[in-house]
């Protein structure tokens, strides 16, 4: 019994290394599991602030760049206001033509513009922290994009801070199609690189070349339809041989974004319970 | 009490430099310097391995909080911590004072940096094996660890040589 005592005594600091240990794994497995535990994550209070200063002084490194991508958005939408008024003058008589263009966008999506405050690349699980938080309306599950495509998803919200599942993590799956053509898949990415994500699931029979758009589906209650992810860099097949399994060349620049916008869509919520319950029911 | 304060200094500086500066270098998408851990490995020989590992995991625990990873550097960090004694002991020349800090000039040149090697390499082991944790591409795996392994050792050479 002494000497048992004598041996705990005298290698104590296995047992502190062990339970330090355990608890490191503990936390890391239980963060794993919960969405809960929003303490621990870069949106809480404080480290939230400090992100929030740091990159507000690194925002100013990427004006120069934001301000180029400013002005090639601004001038594809001015030539594409051009263009439509071209064919609005030119369908002049028919006004139910006129009615289906406005009624597009307004009414069913709500932006929010937020900034990039935190953002990783090389991690297998890469998020971003931007400065809105619930207070601003922002909620998880909403999307996140910038002026050249899609960034994430909206995955913890504290008051000020939002946390986002970037494209570059292994969780974040976006049902995506080819413009063109209505065959959809599914876009993940491999913790190769920032600048690729694959597009799975795509079926054997869909037609489509090198290049061509990627945009998203519509299909998920996240995005609306036709909002850019990519162009196709490269074709193969997946490993069972039943879908192609492409190669897409994002074209959000992960390295220097800053300036976002969150979508709402709404009624989400509603059809969200809606497949929820769908779901309860199958089973 | 001064010496404390002048820790909790440096620990606050080098999580500070960690999270706001180095983790957002990836040179080639691979290598990243984890400098960090510099903090345990200037402890004083004779400091108890207890505190070592405490200092080790809240350093690890603050840095995992900052970036979404809970619970993966404070791991790896306390197993550095846990084993720098053994390997201080190991490389150390045998004329050495008792208690001394791992410096260059204590222990030479040679013996400080198998010293820092192996203690960085045990370490980014740990911490790049955990972080990937699901994914079976070994030699990418490997090729993080080699090359952050010799980013963060010429990091903390350049400051202690820097520093005389």
């Amino acid at each position: 019994m002494r000497n048992l005592l004598n041996f705990l005594i005298k290698y104590n600091y296995w047992l502190l290394f062990l339970a330090l240990e355990a608890l490191s794994f503990i936390l890391l497995f239980h963060y794993n599991q919960y969405q809960e535990s929003y303490f621990f994550n870069s949106a809480n209070a404080v480290t939230g602030k400090i992100y929030e200063v740091s990159g507000g002084i690194a925002s100013y490194f990427h004006l120069k760049s934001v301000n180029k991508d400013l002005l090639d958005r601004n001038m594809e939408l001015e030539t594409k206001i051009q263009n439509l008024e071209k064919t609005l003058k030119a369908h002049q008589v028919d006004s139910l033509e006129l009615l289906s263009i406005e009624r597009l966008p307004q009414g069913s999506y709500m932006l929010y513009k937020a900034n990039v405050i935190n953002n990783s690349l090389n991690l297998t699980d890469n998020y971003i922290t931007i400065d809105k938080g619930w207070a601003a309306g922002i909620r998880p599950d909403m999307g996140v994009v910038d002026a050249n495509g899609v960034v994430g998803i909206v995955y913890e919200t504290t008051r000020n801070y939002a946390t986002v599942i970037s494209l570059l993590n292994s969780r974040s799956n976006i049902s995506c199609k080819i413009v063109g053509s209505n065959y959809f898949g599914t876009l993940r990415w491999d913790h190769s690189d920032s600048q690729h994500a694959y597009l799975e699931d795509l079926p054997r029979h869909a037609q489509f070349n090198l290049g061509d758009t990627v945009v998203t589906s519509g299909y998920s209650s996240v995005f609306p339809a036709g909002i850019m992810v990519g162009t196709v860099d490269d074709m193969g097949d997946s490993n069972n041989g039943l879908s192609y399994l492409l190669k897409i060349k994002l074209a959000t620049d992960f390295g220097r974004i800053s300036d976002v916008r969150v979508i709402a869509r709404k009624g989400y919520q509603q059809q969200k319970a809606l497949e929820q319950k769908s779901i309860i029911t199958n089973e | 009490m001064n010496d404390w304060l002048n820790k909790i200094g440096w620990a606050i500086g080098l999580v500070l430099l960690q999270v706001l500066i180095l983790n957002n270098i990836h040179i080639g998408e691979f290598a990243t310097p984890f400098l960090y851990i510099y903090f345990v490995l200037k402890l004083s020989s004779d400091t108890p391995r207890n505190q070592q590992m405490l200092w080790a995991f809240g350093i690890g625990l603050t840095i995992d909080i900052f970036d979404n990873t809970v619970g993966i550097n404070a791991a790896a960090f306390v197993l550095m911590a846990f084993v720098r004694p053994t390997l201080l002991r190991l490389f150390t020349p045998r004329d050495t004072y008792d208690s001394f800090i791992p410096g260059k000039k204590v222990m030479g040149s040679a013996s400080f940096l198998r010293y820092l090697v192996a203690c960085v390499f045990i370490h980014h082991t740990a911490l790049l094996t955990i972080e990937s944790f699901s994914f079976i591409s070994f030699g990418m795996l490997g090729l993080r660890i080699v090359l952050s392994t010799a980013l963060t050792t010429l990091c903390i050479v350049a400051i202690e040589w820097f520093r005389k």
